[in-house]
């Protein structure tokens, strides 16, 4: 057997559970379960359109607007601290990248059991607002190590030559690090982007109905209207191929990101 | 690698541009001040990340380790009161606790076992195809990245006698079919099948991007003094992994303890406890039961665990090995 054909093999078997799903969501109801699978068969929309008068868009929505606002929040926050960490002589490292790994490993209801008993104080539980605060918890620092790895790769002549123009640290770091450092920004961005996206547990956790996300949507299609498969399924391809065309883009920076305070770029 | 050069380069710049300054005779008093309020603005862009990362993830933990020693009933809000180590000397005796101890056990085991396993071979398998390299990269990060519930989802169903291509190819050779998500045996197989499948390539790509940035040197002095194929592996090759493949296993082992969204939609962690991880059950005894004073502590147990995994992977991740 040559390479090539263990590769292609792998790659198919790798990818076989993902492609059973979408082929499934492409069938009317009862031809999705006909064991084995026909082929060639005719594929439908009909799933997916039934998913657009559901409440599904409603969430799909919710997910659009946590993950932006939080991916947003969390840049503007981290990505000046970052910059301060790489050119100002900060004697945290160290710290920071604890805090990174930490925050990266608690289970995520360590935070949030907190976070639960605070939001029904403050009237949180159920909004877009409590769920972009508290994916600030992994963001935040995510952001911040990435960043510095990001800033450090730049080099410092240039905003040395600026300070000698008379330039201070913010017109430095806005007009010359920034704009050299974008593809770092859109990297961040994106992954910060993805980690809300894919999160299932603080929106199961922190809300009901009005700020569902879709993860959590989906899984209410298997409680009230005993197991729609077709509908998952097309469900589930809906929320997934954002996440893949995305993690297709970063995928060189992948493995840092998600190793992110223990491993240096 | 480049990384790492302009860093070098950069902080070479810096001294002849400072010499340059300090040698100027008016510059020196205003090259103080100057100082000064560089200082100042990097505090100021440093301030408010480092705030909201204090308010939102240590002053949370810190009330979660207070109400670790309450018996705090959500249907009840007069249960927040001090009840000292109560809730931790009931956890050293409950059955159930214990129980979630070893399913985690079992699950961390297999899973990073697995996963170092499939995702090494793979990597060794593919090393110095670099035509491929790109095409495989693109494939294999697809299940690490998917939704933890699309993942879950995707092996519920294939899982699920009847409606799953699984059962059907297994019924084709002849082979049981059982009711995977059903069978205590089989249940916690089926979540380990699952975790298996989604983060080998993380593994695999990880030692990928190793094999590549091993230096050529070592190989080759040992092929020129006459080594196998198999000895330059055992004995040049290998301890030059050993930092991957220890971070590799240390990240897969603290993710396994987060294990959440896969027990929760295959399984339930059922049938009984069969797959009830210690995550899981103090979910259930905080979310299900409202006992949240309880599922603190268990929760606090296993962040102190979590600490010291984190401190290992530093310590042995220290001597930074690079990715990329």
């Amino acid at each position: 057997m040559s390479m090539v054909t263990v590769t292609v093999g792998l790659i198919f078997l790798v990818l076989c559970p993902v492609l059973f799903m979408v082929q499934m969501s492409l069938r009317t109801g009862l031809e999705a379960f006909r064991m084995p699978p026909t082929f060639p068969f005719t594929p439908t929309l009909q799933n997916y359109s039934a998913l657009l008068e559901d409440k599904f868009v409603r969430s799909l929505v919710n997910s659009v607007v946590t993950s932006t606002s939080t991916t947003a929040l969390a840049l503007l926050l981290g990505v000046p601290a970052a910059y301060a960490f790489s050119r100002g002589r900060v004697r945290a490292t160290g710290l920071l990248s604890l805090w990174t790994l930490a925050t990266r490993m608690a289970p995520p209801i360590a935070f949030g059991i907190p976070f639960f008993l605070l939001y029904k104080d403050l009237g949180l539980i159920d909004t877009r607002l409590g769920l972009v605060v508290i994916y600030l918890t992994f963001n935040l620092s995510l952001v911040i190590w990435m960043m510095r790895a990001f800033f450090d790769g730049v080099p410092r002549s240039l905003e040395e030559a600026a300070y000698i123009d008379g330039a201070g640290v913010t017109r430095a770091f806005l007009s010359i690090a920034l704009p050299l450092s974008a593809p770092g920004l859109a990297t961040t961005a994106i992954f910060t982007f993805l980690l809300s996206w894919n999160d299932f547990f603080y929106s199961l956790l922190l809300t009901r109905s009005a700020a569902v996300t879709a993860p959590v949507a989906i899984v209410n299609f298997m409680n009230y209207e005993s197991w729609e498969w077709g509908k998952v399924a097309s469900a589930a391809t809906v929320i997934m191929l954002p996440v893949v065309a995305l993690s297709i883009v970063v995928r060189k920076y992948l493995v840092r990101g998600l190793t992110a305070g223990a491993v240096r770029g | 690698m480049t990384e790492r050069l302009a860093r070098v380069t950069a902080s070479e710049q810096t001294t002849p541009v400072t010499g340059e300054l300090a040698s100027h005779p008016i510059a020196r008093g205003t090259r103080r001040s100057w100082r000064r309020t560089r200082r100042l603005t990097f505090g100021a862009l440093v301030a408010p990340a480092v705030t909201v990362l204090f308010v939102v993830t240590i002053l949370p933990l810190l009330y979660l380790v207070g109400t670790s020693f309450t018996p705090l009933d959500l249907t009840n809000p007069a249960s927040l009161r001090w009840a000292g180590v109560a809730n931790y000397r009931q956890l050293a005796g409950d059955d159930r606790f214990w129980n979630s101890v070893w399913v985690q056990a079992q699950l961390s085991f297999w899973t990073v076992s697995l996963q170092l396993l499939i995702g090494f071979g793979i990597a060794l398998l593919l090393n110095g195809r670099m035509r491929f390299l790109e095409l495989v990269r693109s494939t294999f990060i697809v299940p690490m990245v998917l939704p933890p519930v699309v993942v879950a989802l995707i092996w519920k169903i294939l899982f699920t006698p009847d409606i799953s291509i699984l059962d059907w190819t297994l019924g084709l050779l002849h082979l049981p079919q059982p009711a995977w998500l059903a069978d205590p045996r089989l249940a916690l197989w089926a979540v380990i099948i699952a975790d298996v499948w989604e983060w080998f390539p993380f593994v695999m790509l990880l030692l990928l991007a190793a094999l590549q940035m091993l230096p050529e040197e070592p190989l080759e002095a040992a092929r020129l003094d006459g080594a196998s194929s198999w000895q330059a592996f055992r004995h040049v090759t290998l301890p030059l992994l050993r930092p991957a493949l220890i971070v590799a296993a240390l990240f897969r082992l603290i993710d396994s303890v987060k294990a959440f969204p896969h027990i929760f939609i295959m399984t339930g962690g059922g049938p009984g406890t069969a797959t009830e991880v210690t995550n899981f059950y103090a979910y259930l005894e905080g979310f299900s039961y409202t006992y949240v004073g309880y599922s603190s502590s268990i929760i606090v147990v296993m962040l102190v665990v979590t600490l010291l995994m984190s401190l290992a992977v530093l310590r042995l991740s220290s001597r930074e090995i690079e990715v990329e």
